[in-house]
């Protein structure tokens, strides 16, 4: 069966897609991360390698760390997604505490890996509210970083761990 | 990625229908993990007509022991092989080795039918099309295999006949050492054939319309000594340069029984028959080790760059019987 | 020190950390633009070539296709050094290189059109070694070179540069020498700095001659004066730079992505965004330059370096737009780490067919570096000498000189690092853990421990020149002018702390401009680790600057004859002699601002330094190399940043650093001269998984800079690592290992571990 319309929840907001070409629509070849990007704007996820491997794409996909550019957007339908844009209250505008924390101890250099390896730690904290030090550092096993802000990023999960719920 | 007509089907059935519609033209999708690869690198002549998600059939992720056997769907995702406290308690080597797959965004969404399935990663083969174009090769069709005179230090030690591309699979290294069963479904029926003969020098045991649809693996009834072992420069994200997956019955300290298989040493795993018959029916020791070790890589032949995978794979058989840790 | 201070040397938020950590950064490809077009490049299979015909008809019928450019129809810019380089050329000399350039209204419509271009090449011998290159009768790349050498001479430099390091008498150099050393040592990997952010530009050129590009890039007016010299003086260019998610010096290099953009803009008059794909980041952007040395050295017992001597071999790939400096500043760099009286060491820099080498952290001295300290180790061997001694004793003493890149002759007046190392070494524990060359530190089972010590200093820390206005406004708020682009350094973080110091306002009340040409005056850029010294320096000088003309406007205001009676903080203006007496700046710059310039001039007097220790382990069986442990040891003089300055030397381990040593290499086929690992998964890089234990001691002992007495670190933390690697491997398995990356198999090979037999294939 071919798909006419897709149902995508991002941030709390729902989104119903058509599926075909043109402005606004989704392509069967769209990747999550296209969608995201280019279809609803939502920059804050970073392309880097688009090719499964860095990380730089991460969001949550029902609460689980997963990759947008390895996703066909056609296939997440019904999903529930949550971008890096999603994470701070959005009344308040009150950062979530891991948030706080990345700014807390510098976690970051040139800040491009930063929207996903705070997703890979978002999810892990989702699961393991209590992570030890080798846990966080598995779980940010995927993430990319050539500025090596690894060690701020695991001091600064661990700093906020049990401060998120 | 080039665009595709996108079909969810909604049975294994439907599946081998829709297969059988676009007559080669079209693709399964599962995770997505490697196919979203192989579509963006645009490597291949043959760029699918049409994407065939399988993700919307329900009821084919499971893990469950039945009788006879461990029965596990097709869809089952890595994420959950490796949590899962089944194959934890009696099968850790299948566990184990999911874990070492990828990293644990794509383990959220890699299945291991997918991870059966999933195409080589020769670099010659793999060359995309951005940076100059793809290459020919062998396993393309037409050409020598690059890697005999390239930098062939991933490829294959034995087994490869005229295209020295490995098995990427963990999955289907362990699979094979529990005497796994890949339970493939076509328009005519199904058919049952073992991890080791899945593969073939240059692809896999699919027809153009057929399914993986389970792996069926024989229920042993004496507890064995399972282990899983892969050699990478680093331990995340890297497939194997070698990986060995170990089943060994001992009883009053002598081995009974005993399954050695090696992966990304040749086109498929390579159960290491020899080894395993020399260490049935003695004690396991450094001495009986050692030797089994040896004798699982008689045979072997390195092309240019890659020999040290035959030491690597002797150390990780000879770890992996004694039971080293890291 | 830092007590005195209220933010110099203190933790202080980096003012974009907020944007940062919600995904409100707008990297350059997040920015929106309208009526944007998008580019993209159509790359050779061969890696020497001829075209003999290109058709792209059928790709300009394509719906969408809105400009395709080949070398028929391309404007005539050309760059490098020597400028041979054409943006588009009939001859293409590597994998990869760009055949034509299309601008469509999506991407998707630039594959498309890519895939209906047709190319007929003659195809032409190519040459991947840099000493085939330089045989007769080799493949030759361009008609302007002979021999594939390329002039040395670094056209940036002014009118002199260093080609080569000639003094004293090597020969009696070698004659007073203990023990001499010789053989060929490398460091040819070409590890690939893989700046997260792929390279990239937005152009928009609006006819006839006013161009504006957005890139992702870490110089602004640099990179202005670089595209104003291709596209022609009379060309006005204005270049906009935002945060860039990485360079590592690499995308100084960025001006063929800009090119093709700005063509494909003239071409359509709509702005076109080219932003690399992973892959052409890796296989057609800049790598590490190939180095490899024949030479020769002397050593007293003592450790006294008597002479160096040999041919120094860089290889640039395809084409050179910095690696003569690459060398100036190498040549340099090893008379900073090597008190040598006596050198012959002649460069040669050689072109072969493969992408391009260029600038990487560590800029000539990391390369030179890391095939000369393993020649110095062969001597320290033969003399038993413990490496950390002599590497600390031969590092530049006050009272010794240097030749630096322009070939001038400096006295350093800078510090001895001495007390930095010796505390380096306690810290890591270096007299325990060294038992002497190829002796392995400890031994458990399989698993063999060895460690290593390396080095590095440049004089570039006071390099080139910057200048930076600072703007107080009638509301008390601080404005800083300059050029400077975030690529990770937080430097312009560092900005605002040093005026707000200066001008003893709260940090909140400093902002400083976007990198923008149109704006922003000369300023070079971070580059060699001259942040904290000249970028810096420049913004406290117009902050002081600032300071005295508000100083002027109020004295009168408090009956003081002279500027130097007040003084300023929380924006109230007092007299020293009777604080009572104070006017606030909101009544001092009634309905005015104003402006304080400051300039600063390069200083190569100075140099700043960085000892790595490593501890590794390797598998005997697997010959797996694992970094178990690293501390680096420096002097900042005076830490602006903690944490900034941890992230920069943590960074010891990415951007082809350490892990050049440990896995990272560019794997080229060597039939075809393809880049086969050109991913991020067969390139291997550093995961959060296995990270090495990491110290870094960082001393303050005031610096003769600016005010302040810092000097910068940060580039130069990725360079004494890899010979550190190579030389603690060395030692745990006992075998002497000359080659990058260590790698299972050369660790295996040494070992006696493989037979060398090749029997699969090639039956």
């Amino acid at each position: 069966m071919r798909k006419h319309q897709i149902n995508l929840t991002v941030n709390s907001q729902v989104y119903q897609l058509e599926v075909g070409t043109g402005q606004g629509r989704v392509n069967p070849s769209d990747t999550l991360s296209f969608t995201l990007r280019e279809t609803l704007g939502l920059t804050g996820t970073k392309l880097s390698c688009d090719g499964g491997a860095c990380g730089g794409c991460t969001v949550l996909m029902d609460g689980e760390a997963v990759l947008s550019c390895m996703l066909l957007t056609i296939e997440c339908d019904g999903k529930i997604i949550t971008t890096i844009e999603g994470l701070k209250d959005a009344k308040t505008g009150e950062l979530d505490p891991l948030q706080q924390s990345f700014i807390d101890h510098t976690a970051f250099q040139c800040g491009y890996c930063t929207p996903g390896m705070i997703m890979s730690a978002k999810a892990l904290l989702n699961e393991n509210p209590a992570p030890t030090e080798a846990e966080v550092k598995k779980a940010l096993s995927g993430n990319f970083c050539r500025c090596i802000s690894h060690y701020q990023v695991v001091r600064a999960v661990m700093d906020a761990t049990g401060k998120g719920r | 990625m080039r665009t595709f007509d996108h079909i969810d089907v909604y049975s294994i059935a439907e599946a081998c229908t829709t297969l059988r519609e676009y007559q080669g033209r079209a693709r399964l999708n599962a995770g997505g993990s490697d196919l979203l690869t192989v579509l963006k690198g645009d490597f291949l002549a043959d760029y699918p007509e049409a994407v065939i998600n399988l993700k919307t059939i329900s009821g084919m992720d499971y893990i469950r022991e039945d009788g006879e056997y461990l029965r596990i769907g097709t869809l089952t995702r890595l994420t959950d092989l490796v949590s899962s406290p089944l194959l934890k308690e009696k099968y850790p080597v299948l566990s184990e080795a999911a874990y070492t797959v990828a990293t644990p965004q794509i383990r959220n969404v890699a299945t291991l039918g997918g991870n059966l399935c999933q195409d080589t990663r020769c670099w010659y083969y793999r060359y995309p099309r951005s940076i100059g174009g793809p290459v020919q090769c062998l396993r393309k069709g037409s050409g020598p295999c690059l890697a005999i005179k390239g930098d062939n230090r991933y490829h294959a030690i034995m087994g490869g006949k005229k295209c020295f591309a490995v098995c990427p699979s963990d999955m289907a290294v362990a699979l094979a050492a529990l005497d796994g069963k890949v339970i493939i479904v076509g328009p005519e029926g199904e058919r049952r054939v073992e991890v080791t003969d899945f593969y073939h020098p240059t692809g896999n045991e699919l027809a153009k319309d057929e399914v993986v649809r389970e792996i069926e693996i024989p229920i042993k009834r004496t507890p064995t000594q399972q282990s899983f072992r892969k050699f990478t420069l680093r331990k995340p994200i890297d497939f194997a340069i070698v990986s060995s997956a170990t089943v060994i019955t001992v009883a009053q300290g002598i081995c009974t029984d005993a399954r050695i298989v090696l992966g990304a040493v040749a086109p498929a795993p390579v159960r290491a028959k020899a080894a395993e018959e020399l260490l049935i029916g003695k004690p396991i020791t450094e001495e009986t080790d050692t030797a089994a070790a040896e004798k699982a890589l008689v045979g072997a032949k390195p092309l240019s760059k890659n020999e040290y995978k035959i030491q690597i794979a002797k150390t990780l058989v000879k770890q992996a019987i004694l039971g080293v840790t890291d | 020190m830092a007590d005195n201070y209220r933010y110099i040397g203190k933790v202080v938020p980096r003012s974009d950390g907020r944007d940062i950590v919600t995904g409100g950064t707008l990297f350059l490809n997040d920015l929106p633009f309208r009526n944007l077009l998008y580019g993209k490049v159509l790359r050779s299979p061969h890696p020497h070539a001829v075209i003999k015909s290109i058709d792209t008809k059928k790709a300009e019928q394509l719906k969408g296709v809105r400009a395709i450019i080949t070398y028929e129809n391309v404007p005539d810019w050309k760059f490098g050094n020597p400028p041979i380089v054409h943006l588009l050329d009939r001859k293409v000399r590597y994998v990869g290189a760009a055949v034509a350039i299309v601008a469509a209204e999506t991407e998707s419509i630039c594959q498309q059109a890519l895939r209906l271009i047709e190319v007929e090449y003659e195809v032409l011998p190519a040459v991947f070694d840099e000493y085939e290159a330089m045989q007769p009768g080799a493949p030759q790349l361009y008609d302007q070179l002979t021999g594939n050498l390329l002039p040395l001479m670094a056209v940036n430099l002014g009118p002199t540069s260093a080609t080569e390091i000639v003094t004293g008498d090597v020969e009696a150099g070698f004659a007073e020498a203990d023990a001499v050393a010789e053989g060929s040592f490398g460091y040819d990997n070409i590890p690939n700095p893989i700046p997260m952010e792929p390279p990239g530009a937005v152009v928009h050129w609006e006819e006839p001659n006013r161009v504006t590009v957005w890139v992702s890039h870490q110089k602004v007016w640099l990179n202005k004066r670089i595209l104003t010299i291709i596209f022609g003086e009379e060309v006005k260019v204005r270049v906009i730079v935002g945060p860039c998610g990485g360079s590592f010096g690499s995308k100084t290099m960025s001006w063929q992505v800009q090119c093709y953009a700005a063509a494909l803009s003239k071409a359509t008059g709509q702005p076109v965004k080219l932003c690399y794909s992973k892959e052409e980041q890796l296989a057609c952007f800049v790598l590490r330059p190939a180095t490899r040395i024949n030479g020769k050295v002397g050593m007293k017992k003592d450790g006294t370096v008597t002479a160096v001597a040999g041919s120094w071999i860089l290889g640039t790939g395809y084409y050179s737009m910095t690696m003569q400096t690459q060398l100036a500043v190498g040549c340099g760099e090893a008379m900073i780490a090597i008190r040598s009286k006596n050198w012959n060491l002649k460069p040669a820099i050689v072109c072969t067919n493969r992408n391009s080498s260029g600038i990487v952290r560590g800029f000539g001295g990391q390369e030179l570096k890391c095939a000369l300290i393993p020649l110095l180790s062969l001597a320290m061997e033969k003399l038993n000498l413990d490496p950390f001694e002599v590497l600390k004793k031969n590092f530049i003493k006050p009272g010794d000189g240097y030749y630096w890149r322009d070939a001038q002759w400096y006295n350093y007046r800078g510090i001895d690092y001495s007390p930095a190392m010796d505390q380096g070494a306690k810290v890591f524990g270096w007299k325990d853990k060294w038992k002497g060359w190829l002796k392995p530190t400890a031994v458990k089972g399989t698993k063999s421990i060895g460690v290593g010590v390396g080095i590095h200093g440049n004089a570039d820390v006071g390099e080139d020149v910057g200048e930076a206005y600072v703007r107080i406004d009638n509301d008390g708020r601080i404005v800083i002018i300059q050029g400077l682009a975030e690529h990770g350094t937080g430097q312009r973080n560092n900005t605002l702390k040093v005026a707000a110091e200066v001008l003893q306002v709260p940090i909140e009340n400093v902002s400083i401009t976007p990198g923008d040409s149109l704006i922003t005056p000369v300023e070079w850029g971070p580059a060699g680790s001259r942040g904290t010294y000249g970028i810096l320096g420049a913004v406290i000088a117009a902050a002081e600057d600032a300071k005295k003309k508000l100083f002027e406007l109020a004295a009168p205001m408090l009956g003081a004859n002279n500027p130097e009676e007040l003084d300023t903080a929380d924006s109230v203006i007092w007299l020293k002699s009777n604080p009572q007496k104070s006017v606030t700046w909101k009544e001092v710059l009634h309905l005015r601002s104003v402006l304080g310039h400051g300039r600063f001039d390069a200083d190569y007097t100075l140099a700043n330094c960085m000892m790595s220790f490593v501890e590794v382990q390797v598998d005997t069986e697997t010959g797996k190399l694992d970094v178990l442990r690293v501390v680096n040891t420096t002097d900042a003089g005076q830490i602006i940043d903690p944490q900034g300055l941890e992230g920069q030397l943590n960074g010891c381990l990415g951007s082809a650093g350490i892990d050049s040593a440990v896995f990272e290499e560019t794997i080229l086929d060597p039939s075809s001269g393809r880049i086969l690992n050109a991913n991020l998964i067969d390139y291997k890089w550093r995961t959060t998984a296995e990270l090495p234990e990491i110290e870094n001691v960082v001393m303050e002992t005031p610096m003769g800079t600016h005010r302040f007495k810092a000097i910068g670190v940060g580039e130069i933390s990725t360079s004494p690592g890899p010979s550190a690697v190579l030389m603690a491997a060395s030692n745990a398995i006992g075998q002497w290992l000359h080659e990058y990356p260590v790698t299972p198999e050369r660790v295996l090979k040494a070992l006696g571990k493989t037979t060398g037999e090749n029997r699969g294939g090639a039956r």
